[in-house]
């Protein structure tokens, strides 16, 4: 029973200056040259005044990068987005041609890179049409993550799922039709 | 089925022999889709041969990985069923011979024996209940409890027979034993089966 | 003289339809004279009549996506491990061959190349491996989930068949994301472009479904 409470201690939020050490120490550093600045009757500290106390950044298992993409046999439906894969992503277009198979023409239509909450839920959202929400359930081996994933439709969710993601291993989703041509979701675990 | 299937457009579905050449090609799609054709069937058969719904589900799961390796063995001369079935058969078998070995008492001939011994009652005495939909229900429960109190190779004869039909030179083919054999298996698991289902209604609604 | 077992073997072999049309014709003359024969016929009978209808030939798969798609796992994982397999064997393999044939010069630079090999089979087997999809659940009954590796496109696939379509007349707007702000006590998601102008706010309405203000 102690050992619990004691565990149970260690988990809530610790007071901000033991966090981050290093900010408070920066801080009073700060604090020196601005007094020292200020009898001199100069000041170019930065973070000159005492600044509002950053808030602490949440913990994270990783970043996706999640991206809308119309699929389309006729050239002519393209939008004529200007959006453009990230280098990692290799061969985006040629690959997703292998999957989706009638479809000869690609283009990406939004894209977001997001931090993987640990506590939290993430929103990856490329579009209002096409959009996920992550839960991370812990990194598994070979720095993947664990996840349960939803893929959302403006206010609907279309389906729910645990998955297993890998970095190198991308995730593509067929989502609904539209104008000759398709809407798909690729999502991808950056490598650490 | 999404645009990527042809099946999706086609009225009519792929026919086993071209889905298997795509699947021999490496089209783990087309493989998708006969496992989704044929997986109630090679389910059935693992559940009634072993009587357990998680150790079923995973030996079919066995049977079609183990088809999808062999798939570059199958000159296509058979039907994909038949060979497919055959895989799951022996998985299943292996399986059963394995649990044998190990000296799970559970398969011992003699004890199974001893548990429908004539005259002993596998079921509560009498019906309360008129309702033949009920009944029905009961004796499917009872026939597969009586199923379950069968030797592995007394079910696996009857199975094969009752459900998959097949005549009793495939039989013993698949068993691996006489023409003999087979009917005398077949013989004695339909008295007992008599036996075990004597008190229920044997006329099915 | 016939056995008993011979006689035992008759009756499943008629009930069965091994007979040949003589024997058939033997044994139904038999049942004739044989009140006692023609009952236990007709109750074996009626028991494989009941086998047939209680013991289904099919029988529903129980988690059937996941059936598929942890099939579909396990041939993406056997395929990735022959591939290493086949790097293995050709990197020993061709360090095995410059030993025994090529002058030692020529031999130090084809082993050079079969260390390049063993080297690239090393990056391959250090990158992780396959996503994967251990389960799915569609609220809407009409879409259906179907979960498969494609080693061409070195991608784990999720199809969603049954959506509805997107109108035509609809307007698709991309969003590029710079940068995402979340605030957990409120449960809202700022989202910001290069700019640092504020693209949609993802928040939660009262029944906890997500909305999008832009």
């Amino acid at each position: 029973m102690m050992n619990e409470e004691f565990r149970m201690t260690k988990e809530y939020p610790i007071p901000k200056s033991e966090v981050h050490p290093r900010k408070a120490w920066l801080r009073a550093w700060c604090f020196l040259i601005l007094s020292s600045f200020l009898i001199l009757n100069s000041s170019f500290c930065p973070a000159q005044q005492p600044a509002p106390v950053p808030a602490k950044k949440p913990a994270t298992d990783g970043k996706v990068w999640g991206a809308l993409v119309y699929a389309t046999t006729d050239a002519a439906k393209l939008t004529g987005s200007s959006e453009k894969a990230p280098e990692n992503q290799k061969d985006l277009f040629g690959r997703l041609g292998k999957v989706f198979m009638p479809y000869t023409h690609f283009e990406i239509i939004g894209q977001h890179v997001q931090d993987v909450f640990r506590e939290y839920e993430s929103w990856v959202v490329p579009s209002r049409d096409l959009f996920l929400k992550i839960d991370s359930k812990g990194p598994a081996p070979d720095g993947g993550m664990n996840l349960h994933l939803q893929v959302w439709r403006e206010q609907q969710v279309l389906v729910k799922t645990d998955a297993v993601l890998h970095p190198g291993s991308p995730l593509f989703i067929g989502g609904p039709k539209w104008r000759d041509g398709q809407l798909l979701f690729v999502l991808d675990l950056a490598k650490k | 089925m999404s645009a990527a299937a042809p099946a999706a457009t086609d009225p009519v579905e792929p026919l086993d022999v071209d889905l298997v050449k795509r699947s021999q090609a490496g089209d783990t799609r087309a493989f998708d889709l006969l496992v989704t054709r044929y997986r109630s069937r090679i389910y059935a058969m693992t559940y009634h041969l072993i009587q357990n719904e998680t150790e079923a589900w995973d030996l079919a799961q066995e049977a079609f990985i183990k088809a999808w390796r062999a798939l570059p063995n199958f000159k296509l001369d058979a039907a994909f069923y038949t060979w497919l079935y055959r895989i799951a058969h022996n998985v299943t078998y292996d399986w059963l011979r394995k649990k044998k070995i190990q000296g799970d008492g559970e398969f011992d001939d003699e004890r199974t024996e001893h548990r429908a011994m004539p005259g002993s009652r596998t079921a509560p005495q009498g019906f309360d209940a008129p309702d033949r939909a009920m009944k029905r229900q009961e004796l499917g429960c009872r026939i597969q409890d009586a199923i379950a109190r069968l030797s592995p190779d007394h079910r696996q004869a009857i199975v094969l027979r009752e459900i998959e039909g097949l005549s009793y030179e495939e039989i013993a083919e698949m068993m691996k034993c006489s023409l003999g054999t087979v009917m005398s298996r077949l013989f004695y698991a339909r008295k007992k089966l008599q036996e075990m289902l004597k008190d229920t209604y044997e006329n099915p609604v | 003289m016939k056995t008993p077992s011979d006689e035992n073997h008759d009756l499943i072999r008629w009930l069965d339809g091994e007979m040949t049309a003589d024997e058939r014709r033997t044994f139904e003359a038999t049942l004739q004279n044989d009140p006692e024969l023609a009952a236990e016929a007709e109750s074996m009978r009626q028991l494989s009549e009941s086998l047939k209808t209680h013991l289904p030939a099919e029988m529903p798969v129980p988690h059937a996506d996941f059936f598929n798609s942890q099939i579909q796992v396990r041939i993406a994982q056997m395929d990735l491990d022959e591939a290493r397999e086949r790097e293995k064997a050709a990197a020993s393999t061709a360090s095995w061959f410059s030993w025994l044939r090529m002058p030692w010069l020529a031999g130090a630079a084809a082993a050079a190349a079969a260390f390049a090999i063993a080297g690239l089979v090393w990056t391959q087997n250090s990158s992780s491996g396959t996503s994967t999809i251990a389960s799915t659940y569609t609220p809407n009954p009409a879409v259906h989930a179907q979960v498969f590796h494609s080693s061409d496109a070195q991608a784990t696939v999720l199809m969603l068949d049954g959506l509805e379509p997107v109108p035509a007349e609809k307007k698709i707007v991309g969003f590029r994301v710079h940068r995402a702000e979340s605030d957990a006590e409120v449960a809202t998601t700022t989202l910001f472009d290069e700019n640092g102008s504020i693209i949609a706010v993802v928040s939660k309405d009262a029944k906890g479904q997500p909305t999008l203000l832009q």
